[in-house]
């Protein structure tokens, strides 16, 4: 061999390992720049989250002219694969693997099926509106591709935020995990404002080929940021090799042994409750500000970035307080007892007429459900049984995902039928929102009071898993 | 590790570890292709041909 093809092939074993996406060795310490880029998971999800839930709402509505009830079926069906998310996660904790990995196969999976839906969704959109020569063909094929894009999209979202909040669990130490679900819940809200700004700004001026490319731009974007936050973080042996003949539990045998453990149960009803709680007015603060206080488009839609704003102030104190050794779920009862004078704030402004009292109640709705979420999800990591974690955050994700999609729908329903029935008392056109925003308060109150056996107990609980 | 008979260099991968990793990479472009044709059918339902 000559002496430059023994230079080139000096190059190629120097080159080997690094075009593998395993990382080198488990790192005691986890650096922020890769836990930056592990964060991006949650970028993604959020893009594709207002994609569904508030761009293709109005395109559908609008432009597309499809009948809202269909439109709320479609955007409903990503939901449905909200309680696989605790199966997910089981089966990503006992996934066997030669190459050692049990997070990787998952999340690579999750992307391919987050960006199929995507890819095939404006198409499916365009068929469903019965556009072009489309109106020709029968309505279920339309339906069809349309319910399978939103299907596909739901469950790669679900998947991908699943394991990756799964992954950040079992590289973070226990000291660094409020830091870790501080930044996974910043950078979803960046995801989700970031995107919807932008998407406003690309389909301005909407003709199909535009909405043909920005959803397929956003289905690239998806796998580029997924595949940067993924290479190099698990490393290698992490799960079990398919030559461990040991048998492994089903799911129902490792969720009873989950569910008994650590009050798991309770945790995930106050998860419920609160998440129900902080959820109900989510679609109702902007009408009720417009009919109510006959505020302006322009206003109610600074309400979004408000109760956005709230919610970075109420993550950012909550991992500080959280890093320096506070409680979860004190900080969480502590979102939740903010939660009561907001609601009680929107309230009064209605009977006040006052903007002011609207937006102060509307930031600190953001601010107690930070500090509510940023202290149920740092206890259910730093609680997570060792080799349960996917279950354990499948768990909450389950959970959390399905009760704030039910609350939504409930709290547009309960609005609808109070106001309907009660059109002529006092409070008028106020009393379905007004209706709404109390039973948030009573729903706070039942968090409260179900978390109070919870307060205190983790120091020792995460003392016994250590 | 280095001295593993079984691993193959430069990647350092062994036999059964690299078919693993080749099944993600063939399973990937297997739903690439399905997704390709699903989009191109509604595609052409849309605007066959582009007309």
């Amino acid at each position: 061999m000559n002496r430059v093809s023994v230079k080139v092939m000096n190059a190629w074993l120097s080159l080997g390992p690094r075009f593998m996406p395993f990382a080198d060795a488990a790192t005691p310490d986890l650096p922020l720049s890769r836990l930056l880029r592990l964060s991006l998971i949650q970028v993604s999800v959020g893009m594709s989250l207002v994609l569904l839930i508030g761009t293709l709402n109005r395109v559908m509505i609008v432009e597309l002219d499809v009948p809202a009830s269909l439109v709320g079926v479609m955007i409903s069906l990503p939901l449905l694969f909200a309680p696989f998310r605790a199966l997910i996660g089981f089966r990503s904790d006992a996934h066997k693997s030669v190459l050692g990995w049990k997070r990787v196969p998952f999340i690579y999976r999750g992307t391919m099926v987050q960006f199929g839906g995507l890819a095939i969704m404006p198409f499916a959109l365009l068929v469903l509106s019965g556009g072009g020569n489309s109106g020709q063909l029968s309505t279920w094929i339309g339906q069809a591709a349309a319910a399978v894009a939103f299907l596909l999209v739901g469950a790669g979202l679900h998947t991908t935020q699943t394991i990756g909040l799964a992954l950040a669990t079992d590289l973070a130490t226990q000291e660094a995990k409020p830091k870790v679900v501080g930044l996974m819940y910043v950078m979803l809200l960046i995801g989700t404002m970031g995107s919807a700004l932008l998407f406003g700004v690309l389909l301005s001026e909407f003709s199909p080929g535009r909405l043909v490319q920005v959803i397929q731009g956003t289905a690239v974007l998806t796998i580029i940021l997924n595949a940067v936050a993924l290479w190099k973080q698990e490393a290698r042996g992490s799960s079990t090799s398919q030559s461990n003949t040991q048998r492994r539990p089903t799911f129902s045998q490792s969720w009873s042994q989950f569910i008994q453990e650590g009050q798991a149960l309770r945790r995930l009803i106050v998860v419920g409750l609160g998440t129900m709680a902080f959820s109900m007015e989510d679609v109702l603060l902007e009408p009720y500000g417009g009919a109510v206080l006959h505020l302006s488009v322009a206003d109610t839609t600074k309400l979004t970035a408000t109760l956005a704003i709230g919610g970075l102030f109420g993550f950012g104190l909550a991992s500080r307080l959280l890093s320096r050794g506070a409680d979860p779920f004190r900080m969480a009862c502590m979102g939740a007892l903010v939660g009561i004078p907001a609601f009680s704030a929107v309230i009064t402004a209605g009977f006040a007429t006052s903007a002011i009292l609207f937006g102060s109640g509307t930031f600190l709705i953001g601010f107690g459900a930070g500090l509510f979420g940023h202290g149920t999800l740092t206890a259910t990591m730093m609680l997570a049984p060792r080799g349960q974690t996917g279950l354990a955050l499948g768990a909450w994700g389950a959970v959390q995902a399905t009760t704030a999609g039910f609350a939504i729908a409930l709290g547009g329903i309960i609005r609808d039928l109070v106001a309907s029935n009660l059109q002529s008392n006092l409070l008028g056109y106020a009393s379905g929102y007004d209706a709404v925003y109390g039973l948030e308060i009573v729903l706070l109150l039942v968090t409260i009071i179900s978390m109070l056996p919870l307060l205190g107990h983790i120091g020792q609980k995460v003392d016994a898993l250590s | 590790m280095s001295d593993d008979p079984n691993r193959v260099w430069p990647t350092g991968l062994t036999i059964a570890e690299s078919e693993e990793l080749h099944k993600h990479v063939i399973d990937g472009a297997r739903v690439f292709f399905l997704i390709s044709v699903f989009a191109h059918l509604l595609a052409y339902a849309y605007s066959p041909w582009l007309h």
